[in-house]
């Protein structure tokens, strides 16, 4: 396994998609970071002070990526490349004679997780570090009471609220790419999919009083709602609770949004293997 | 039965149907044949006759409807860790086309769990050790093939399967080609299973080959045997049509322009004559014909009808 997983790597770490998908996130948010520091220093405003709540949040912005729908589709694409990719490439024929397919399969889940927990981990020290910078530099106010066990702490939580929708993402992707052999249509199905769910959790309250008998049972059976409930509960410990327009209120404990969200992560991954097991590579 | 007694590829009753049963495409239809060590066994066919889907079924990329593949031995289905054992080079080389040709050998090594220290000697062996860090998507079809010849060879198997090897290569290229598949088998005591459609080379480097037409195995022998079987005699005689009405009721025979092809063998040569002189034909001359594989094969493969 560790060898696939070596192969899948040496392949991807020179690809554009991974430039592009995956090392875009250090490098768009540093980017941003240091004309924010160069208008800061530009400007002549007094510094500002920031409570460490604010200035903690600033920093952990990046676990929220997968839990934005934007964040979600270039998730999708990079995932989309990864497996399809080989149907483009005509590579399958390459590979699959010389290890079981269910291992090059988990070689491309482990190469996408890690790859994003580095990427968002890198971006989040980097973000870390150009706030110290800031402060430093335009004169701001480190707020007090801000330590590495504060950092640590709001940081665990956020990348522990990244990891339901980051799954859910390549679940989707990842199934996609090997049934439609395709890498353009395996990221319309999964845009297809983030997107619905999107919308059911954003718009099902009030889609609710028109369409009672389709919304609600989807949008407990979707996983928007239960990434929202948990990282609800990792963030304040209480359920995430939404009023539909027809009277009716979501409140589900943490235990069932995380069974559901195992649920929805073990049916897309088996079937993920599933279809690719009892593929013809022709 | 020991590893080394056991044929190192030994397919039974292997068949492929595409879609549902009832209406479905039968891609392959009840292929057995058995290859021994050493030997280098030809796989040929007209296009569509399911060669690629035989060769795809044996090294694991299609499953087969039913029937058996066995590689050394071991049934495919239950042990594919044999296939560690194989080298394939299907399509021509296929290759991730944004890393160079190095690069991709050092992807393949480490899925093979091997390292890269024969990687390269291969390169230098197929005649691309100076494009090695040029990206594949870069390469000819000449040069892509032998990549996939490299890649075939790089986990030293013991049976290489070789989909239309030559394809793309020029004059020089084929020569050396025909080379390497002899000195695998001869030099290093490997196993060669190839397809091609260039029956001369496969007449020159092969022991024994299979023909196979509309998904079905239509005749299999040893190079020596099927040009053997397909010995005849070619006749100048006069009447023509007389002396093929003559013959036509004994032997298969064949126009070739003013003359005929009679499929008789050396030992039925008297009769032949005595025949065309009972007739009335007037016999003028009578040859030895002995036909190269590429008639065989077309005799064998072409649809009735064909010109």
């Amino acid at each position: 396994m560790l060898e696939a997983l070596s192969a899948e790597a040496l392949k991807m770490r020179t690809h554009k998609a991974t430039w592009f998908l995956v090392w875009l996130f250090p490098i768009a948010f540093t980017i941003i970071m240091l004309i924010s520091i160069a208008v800061g220093m530009a400007g002549a405003g007094k510094p500002e002070q920031h409570s460490v709540a604010q200035w903690i949040d600033s920093t952990t912005i990046i676990w929220s990526v997968p839990n934005n729908a934007v964040g979600r589709y270039l998730i999708s694409a990079f995932v989309a490349v990864l497996f399809a990719g080989e149907y483009g490439w005509n590579t399958w024929k390459l590979i699959v004679p010389h290890r079981r397919r269910a291992s090059l399969i988990a070689a491309k889940y482990a190469l996408t997780i890690l790859l994003f927990a580095f990427s968002f981990a890198l971006t989040a020290a980097l973000l870390i570090a150009l706030n110290f910078a800031d402060d430093a530099l335009t004169g701001d106010t480190i707020p007090a009471g801000l330590s590495a066990a504060s950092l640590w702490g709001a940081h665990s939580k956020a990348a522990l609220s990244a990891a339901g929708p980051l799954l859910i993402a390549v679940g989707y992707a990842s199934l996609a790419a090997i049934l439609t052999r395709s890498t353009i249509a395996a990221l319309v199905v999964a845009i297809a999919a983030t997107s619905i769910e999107s919308i059911v959790y954003s718009f099902g309250p009030p889609l609710a009083l028109n369409f009672p008998s389709i919304v609600w049972p989807l949008y407990h059976l979707l996983p928007g709602h239960h990434i929202a409930n948990l990282a609800e509960y990792i963030r304040t410990g209480h359920s995430l609770k939404r009023a539909f327009l027809d009277g009716r209120v979501v409140d589900l404990s943490w235990t069932t949004s995380l069974g559901i969200l195992v649920a929805w992560a073990a049916a897309l991954y088996a079937a993920t293997f599933a279809a690719f097991a009892r593929q013809d590579i022709n | 039965m020991t590893d080394s007694e056991a044929p190192v590829l030994d397919l039974a009753g292997l068949s492929k149907t595409y879609g549902r049963r009832r209406g479905g495409v039968q891609a392959v239809r009840d292929v057995s044949l058995s290859v021994g060590r050493g030997e280098v066994y030809g796989f040929l066919g007209p296009n569509g006759a399911g060669k690629s889907t035989t060769i795809r079924m044996l090294i694991g990329l299609i499953a087969p409807t039913s029937g058996e593949a066995r590689l050394f031995g071991e049934d495919l289905r239950t042990r594919p860790d044999v296939l560690r054992r194989v080298g394939s080079l299907v399509d021509g080389g296929n290759f991730y086309p944004f890393l160079s040709g190095r690069r991709n050998l050092e992807v393949l090594a480490k899925t093979q769990g091997r390292g890269a220290e024969r990687i390269d000697e291969l390169l230098d062996r197929v005649g691309l050790a100076r494009d090695s860090k040029r990206k594949v998507k870069g390469y000819s079809t000449g040069m892509r093939q032998r990549l996939g010849v490299a890649a075939a060879l790089l986990g030293d198997p013991d049976l290489v399967i070789l989909d239309e090897p030559v394809n793309g290569l020029d004059v020089a290229g084929i020569q050396e080609m025909r080379d390497l598949i002899r000195g695998l088998a001869v030099d290093q005591g490997k196993t060669v299973f190839l397809s091609s459609h260039l029956l001369h080379e496969v007449q020159q480097a092969c022991d024994r080959v299979a023909i196979i037409s509309k998904g079905e195995i239509v005749r299999e022998s040893s190079i020596a045997d099927l040009l053997r079987q397909d010995d005849g005699l070619r006749i100048d005689a006069a009447p023509v049509e007389i002396a093929e009405a003559a013959l036509a009721s004994r032997w298969p025979v064949e126009r070739d322009g003013d003359a005929l092809v009679v499929r008789a063998t050396r030992a039925e040569a008297p009769e032949v004559v005595r025949r065309l002189v009972g007739a009335g034909a007037d016999l003028f001359r009578l040859s030895p014909e002995q036909r190269n594989l590429e008639e065989v094969f077309l005799s064998i493969t072409r649809e009735p009808g064909d010109a």
